[in-house]
């Protein structure tokens, strides 16, 4: 029987000693993952109720609602909206999440009426009181800026022919590559309306499910956007959004109808 | 040993799990998730809300009407130039809808001349200004610079062209035009130089249905 060498001692208590390096190790790399989470959520839960409180700020004041009759102060809001708009020379975009209705207007004239597909609106939009409703979307909101996956009413330069032959080589062809619609408009009341345009929901999904679509790139980009800033110790940027799904050639009709700072109005 | 290897794997699984819950609370909806506001919390009495429900209602009725008296009954056309459709309006109602062709949307660029045209069908409102039966088209400058033919005088014969417009024109004013073609392939394109063109039954039932001082929306 072989017996116990001092040497033999000496290296299962290295091995040992190393193990509980690896372990102390791991302990505060959790530890450090469980400070960022910690730090991470109060910045971001931080950021989301700054908005809120900011939101309710502007209605201090109002005379006090009652329940019973929102539906018919909203309603109210929404026609008195609707003549604003129609008074006014441009196109404006009317959206009915009550009746799934996005509408075109042009002089108080429907000439676009789109069946919204699907949409979701932002957890801030679920929870505000009836005064922030109305200091929202009790009367027009004017669209700020554009952003899109399409040029909005791109314009193609062509240069004159110097001769027939030349005019006839030029002939123009019609562009039929298929592009995906989606955009973006920033609106006065610091929320942001996003339209994409779909084929159907369950299309729409599936393009989700494989890191695709308009949906996932913003998800995707408000990630990006929260690690930035808490990385920095700064609350992110919260914007509250509304996100229409509606037929394509309809969101890109209306993108391309729609002037720079058109009047758009909201009923949720 | 092996009681080791679950420790080590306990702490990856929750690092791991915490990971994922900041990388899930980057999402809008689930960041949304610890916002609690009051509600509408005011009530008042029901004699007054009864009394509010009743005029609310009036004002509302009253609202709704004069934004109907927007949409004219008489007779009125829309005219979609991204899905180069048409829609005609009598009394309120759809009697006729159908393909046309509007703008381009191009830009013509001189070679010698620092002017340039716009082939664009105009978004907005605009009337019917005049109607013609069996139009001349008076060929403008950009039809001969466009085909790369020198630019004729003024009143010259080549300028003029019989049924080009097809069989009937309604003028919109700034030279815009609603009119017929003989280029029925295009149909249901944005090829037009702004102007809007009609198949030859849509264009007679327009015509005729249409009167001057009919509103023409485009967009």
């Amino acid at each position: 029987m072989k017996e116990n060498s001092a040497e033999d001692f000496d290296s299962l208590f290295i091995k040992k000693k190393s193990n509980t390096g690896i372990k102390t190790f791991l302990i505060l790399f959790s530890l450090l993952i469980l400070g960022f989470t910690g730090v991470y959520t109060y910045l971001n839960v931080g950021a989301v109720r700054d908005r809120m409180k900011s939101a309710q700020a502007k209605t201090e004041g109002a005379t006090p609602m009652s329940p019973s009759l929102i539906g018919l102060q909203k309603e109210k809001a929404w026609y008195e909206s609707r003549l604003k708009m129609a008074n006014s020379d441009s196109i404006g975009l009317s959206i009915d999440l009550e009746n799934h209705l996005l509408q075109l207007e042009l002089k108080g004239v429907v000439v676009l009426s789109s069946k919204i597909v699907d949409y979701s609106t932002s957890g801030f939009f679920k929870r505000m009181d009836g005064n922030v409703y109305f200091s929202m979307f009790g009367t027009p909101l004017t669209i700020q800026k554009y952003e899109s996956s399409i040029e909005k009413n791109a314009f193609k330069v062509v240069q004159a022919p110097k001769s027939v032959e030349e005019a006839e080589a030029a002939k123009t062809k019609k562009d039929s590559l298929h592009h995906e619609v989606f955009w973006t408009v920033k609106l006065d009341r610091d929320f942001e309306l996003n339209i994409q345009g779909i084929d159907s929901v369950t299309a729409a999904q599936s393009k989700y499910q494989l890191g695709k679509g308009f949906e996932f790139k913003r998800d995707l980009n408000n990630i990006a956007n929260s690690f930035q800033h808490i990385l920095k110790f700064q609350k992110p940027v919260y914007t509250p959004e509304i996100l229409i799904s509606i037929p394509a050639n309809e969101a890109k009709a209306i993108l391309n109808a729609l002037p720079r700072k058109a009047l758009v109005i909201i009923r949720i | 040993m092996i009681r080791n290897l679950f420790i080590y794997l306990a702490i990856l699984i929750v690092g791991v799990l915490f990971l994922g819950y900041m990388i899930l609370f980057g999402i809008p909806a689930l960041q949304e998730s610890t916002i609690v506001l009051p509600g509408m919390t005011t009530q008042v009495g029901a004699d007054e809300v009864g009394t509010n429900k009743e005029s609310l209602e009036k004002e509302i009725s009253k609202l709704k009407d004069k934004l109907d008296k927007f949409t004219p009954t008489e007779a009125y056309i829309i005219i979609n130039t991204n899905d180069n459709h048409f829609y005609l309006y009598k009394n309120k109602q759809l009697i006729r809808d159908g393909l046309c062709s509007t703008g381009k949307n191009e830009k013509l660029v001189l070679n010698d001349s620092p002017k340039e045209y716009v082939f664009h069908t105009p978004f907005g409102v605009r009337k019917v200004l005049s109607k013609q039966k069996d139009p001349v088209w008076a060929k403008p400058n950009w039809a001969f610079i466009e085909d790369g033919m020198p630019i004729p005088p003024p009143g010259d014969p080549s300028r003029f062209e019989s049924g080009t417009l097809g069989k009937y024109k309604l003028t919109l004013g700034d030279g815009y035009m609603i009119h017929g073609t003989i280029y029925k392939r295009f149909m249901g394109m944005s090829v037009t130089h702004g102007c809007v063109r009609l198949g030859d039954e849509d264009l007679e039932v327009v015509f005729n249905t249409l009167a001057i001082g009919s509103k023409v929306y485009i967009y």
